[in-house]
C-alpha cells in the first residue's frame, strides 16, 4: 500500500508519499507559511507525485490532517483530500493534527507524557495529552492555557506544537517539568503518513475537527413590532 | 465536450456536468444542488464560517452525483471549471481547492471561472445568444447592467452605488419579520398588498448614467413602516406591494438608461438578457418583459434554477473559456473581488 499525505492545518503546507513498510517517504516537500496554503498546496502535490513511479495511479490511500487548526486550512487539505480521493477511487482517513504532533515524542521511548498543543488565539489553545506508548489520555480539547494545566496531571511533560511554548511556560509557573522538544510550526508529514497508514478507513473519517463553533449569533434587531 | 462546473461563492453548493451542442448552446446532463438557506435562516443572512462548513461537508458526494446522474466519469470529461469568485473567499477556497484537485489527479484541464461571467452566459447555454447583449444582472450580491462583448470581454454600464436589489428585498424582509431569504415572501406578501398606499423613493430615477442606488429606499420602507407601527398583516402586504412597484419602476428605469448607453457604444444589443436571483421574482419579470417589448428587445430570461447560482452556468463558462483555450493552472488564488469590466472604476461601498 501506498498512501499520499497531505497537511495544511497550521504553519506550513506539506505532502509526502509513503510506502507501506518502508520507513522513509519515497518523495516529500514541506513549505512553512503562515497564509497562502490554498494556492500553495497542489503546485506542492503536483511536484511531489511526479517523483512517485506511476504517478496518481499508483496511490492506494490518501491521508489528510482534520484539525485541530486554520479553519480555512483544513478545508483546504480536506478538499483536496477528499478530490484526489474520488478521481483515484482510493479511501481517504483523516488523521488528527494532535496525534501527527505527539506521534514522534512516544517514538523515542520516553516515560513522560507528551502533550500536543495548539494555539486557537484569545489565550486558548486545543491539546491532547497521551500516555508513553501513545494512548489518548483525554479527547482533543480546546481551553484557556490554565485550565489545561489543571487537566493534564503532575507531568513531567514533553510538548510539542504552535502551542507548546505558552503551554509549557504556563505548567512551569504552577512548578511542573515541561519541556518542548517536538514540532513547533505543524506536524512532520511522514508522521501524517504513518498514521494513516495505520487507520481504519471505516472510521477515521476525512472530517474536519474545529472543535470551535463558528462565531455567529442569531440576528433579531431592527424589526419592527407588529400587531 | 463536456465539462464539470462547481460552485460554492455563496450559499449553495451545486456540481453540474454540461455538454456542448455541436450547432450552439448546451445540453445540461445533470444539475445537482444543496441549499444552506436553513442553515442561515437563524442569522438572517448568509454568515461566512457556516457556509464554508456547509460547503465542505457536501462537495464530494454531490460531484459523484452529478457524474452519475449525467452517466459519466471524471475520466470521460474533458475539463473541470470551478466559480473562483467574486464570493465569500472561504466557501469559494473549498470549490476552487476541490476542482482543482480533481483536475490534478485525472490530468484534465482546470479553468477558474468568474461567477458574474457564468450569470452573464447563461443565456448562451439556454438560448444561444450572439454577442453582444445587454445583461441586466440581479441578485442577492449584485446588481449591475453590463454589455457582454464576448467571452472574457465585458463593459459595465451601471452598478449599483449601495446595495444589491436581492440585499434590499432581504433587508425589508427582515424589518417586517418575514422569514430569510427574503425575496420570494415579500413578493408572496406583495400580491396581497396595495403598491399605492405608501409613496416610497425611487432613486436616481431619470439619471442618464445607468447605476442604481437602493439605500434610501430600503431607509423610507423602515420610516414608513415605524410610523404605522405595530404593523397588521395589511400593513406588511401594503408595504411589501409598495416597496415591489419601486423597484420595478427603478429597474425598468435603470435598465432604459442601460439600454440607451449600449446603443451609443454598441448599437443595437442581439438580446436583453437578465439573470441572478432577482430575476424570478415574477412581478419583476412581467415589467421587464413589458420593457423589452416596448424597445424593441429579444428578452432572454433563464428559468428560475438557471437564475439562481448553480453549477450548470459555471460548467458552461468552462465550456466557453476551453473552446477559446484558456485555462488555467494549480496557483490560481480565489477572489472575493473579481468585476467582470476591469477597465471599471471600483464604486465605493458598491456590491459590485
Amino acid at each position: 500500500m501506498q498512501i499520499l499525505a497531505i497537511d495544511t492545518a497550521l504553519g506550513a503546507a506539506s505532502a509526502c508519499v509513503l510506502m507501506q513498510g518502508q520507513a522513509e517517504p519515497v518523495a516529500g516537500e514541506t513549505l512553512l507559511m503562515e497564509r497562502g496554503h490554498a494556492e500553495a498546496l497542489l503546485p506542492l502535490v503536483d511536484r511531489v507525485m511526479a517523483r512517485v513511479e506511476g504517478g496518481f495511479d499508483a496511490l492506494s490511500r490518501i491521508a489528510v490532517t482534520i484539525g485541530p487548526g486554520s479553519f480555512t486550512g483544513i478545508r483546504v487539505g480536506l478538499s483536496a483530500a477528499r478530490a484526489i480521493g474520488l478521481a483515484c477511487a482510493v479511501p481517504v482517513v483523516g488523521v488528527s493534527v494532535l496525534a501527527s504532533l505527539a506521534a514522534p515524542l512516544f517514538a523515542e521511548n520516553e516515560t513522560s507524557v507528551a502533550v500536543a498543543v495548539v494555539d486557537a488565539r484569545h489565550g486558548n489553545i486545543y491539546f491532547q495529552p497521551f500516555a508513553p506508548g501513545g494512548r489518548a489520555l483525554s479527547p482533543p480539547r480546546l481551553s484557556s492555557l490554565r485550565d489545561a494545566v489543571r487537566w493534564i496531571g503532575a507531568g513531567p511533560f514533553r510538548m510539542a506544537g504552535p502551542g507548546a511554548r505558552a503551554l509549557a511556560a504556563e505548567a512551569q509557573n504552577f512548578g511542573l517539568r515541561a519541556d518542548v522538544v517536538g514540532a513547533l510550526s505543524a506536524p512532520e508529514i511522514a508522521f501524517v503518513a504513518r498514521l494513516g497508514l495505520i487507520s481504519d478507513p471505516e472510521t477515521a473519517l476525512p472530517r474536519p475537527l474545529y472543535l470551535k463553533p463558528p462565531d455567529a449569533r442569531p440576528q433579531d434587531d431592527g424589526r419592527i413590532a407588529r400587531v | 465536450m463536456d465539462v464539470l462546473g462547481i460552485e460554492t461563492t455563496c450559499d449553495e453548493t451545486a456540481a453540474a456536468v454540461v455538454r456542448m451542442r455541436p450547432e450552439g448552446g448546451g445540453d445540461i446532463l445533470s444539475n445537482e444542488i444543496s441549499s444552506q438557506v436553513a442553515e442561515h435562516a437563524a442569522y438572517g443572512g448568509v454568515v461566512p464560517e457556516i457556509a464554508a462548513r456547509a460547503h465542505l461537508e457536501v462537495i464530494d458526494r454531490l460531484i459523484a452525483r452529478a457524474l452519475d446522474a449525467a452517466g459519466t466519469t471524471l475520466r470521460r470529461l474533458d475539463a473541470i471549471a470551478a466559480a473562483a469568485g467574486p464570493g465569500l473567499v472561504g466557501g469559494v477556497i473549498v470549490g476552487l481547492t476541490t476542482a482543482k484537485a480533481l483536475a490534478l489527479a485525472a490530468r484534465k484541464p482546470f479553468i477558474a471561472v468568474n461567477h458574474l461571467e457564468a450569470h452573464a452566459l447563461t443565456a448562451r447555454l439556454t438560448d444561444g445568444v450572439n454577442f453582444p447583449y445587454l445583461l441586466l444582472l440581479v441578485s442577492g450580491g449584485h446588481t449591475q447592467l453590463v454589455a457582454v462583448n464576448g467571452v472574457g470581454d465585458y463593459s459595465r454600464l451601471g452598478t449599483t452605488l449601495d446595495d444589491a436589489v436581492g440585499e434590499a428585498f432581504d433587508k425589508v424582509a427582515k424589518m417586517l419579520g418575514l422569514p430569510y431569504p427574503g425575496g420570494p415572501h415579500v413578493e408572496r406578501e406583495a400580491l396581497k398588498g396595495n403598491p399605492t398606499r405608501f409613496d416610497l423613493p425611487r432613486p436616481m430615477l431619470g439619471r442618464p448614467a445607468a447605476d442604481f442606488s437602493l439605500s434610501g429606499l430600503k431607509t423610507a420602507v423602515r420610516i414608513e413602516a415605524e410610523r404605522v407601527a405595530p404593523l397588521t398583516a395589511t400593513d406588511v402586504g401594503d408595504l411589501c406591494a409598495s416597496f415591489q412597484a419601486a423597484i420595478i419602476d427603478l429597474i425598468v428605469d435603470r435598465a432604459r438608461a442601460g439600454l440607451r448607453a449600449f446603443r451609443e457604444r454598441k448599437g443595437h444589443p442581439e438580446a436583453f438578457v437578465v439573470a441572478g436571483g432577482v430575476a424570478s421574482n415574477a412581478a419583476i419579470r412581467r415589467a421587464i418583459a413589458r420593457f423589452a417589448g416596448e424597445a424593441g428587445l429579444r428578452l432572454v430570461i433563464p428559468p428560475p434554477n438557471l437564475c439562481t447560482d448553480n453549477g450548470a452556468m459555471i460548467a458552461w463558462t468552462g465550456i466557453e473559456r476551453l473552446r477559446l483555450g484558456l485555462i488555467d493552472d494549480m496557483t490560481f488564488a480565489a477572489r472575493p473581488r473579481w468585476p467582470l469590466d476591469t477597465n471599471a472604476e471600483p464604486v465605493q461601498h458598491g456590491k459590485a
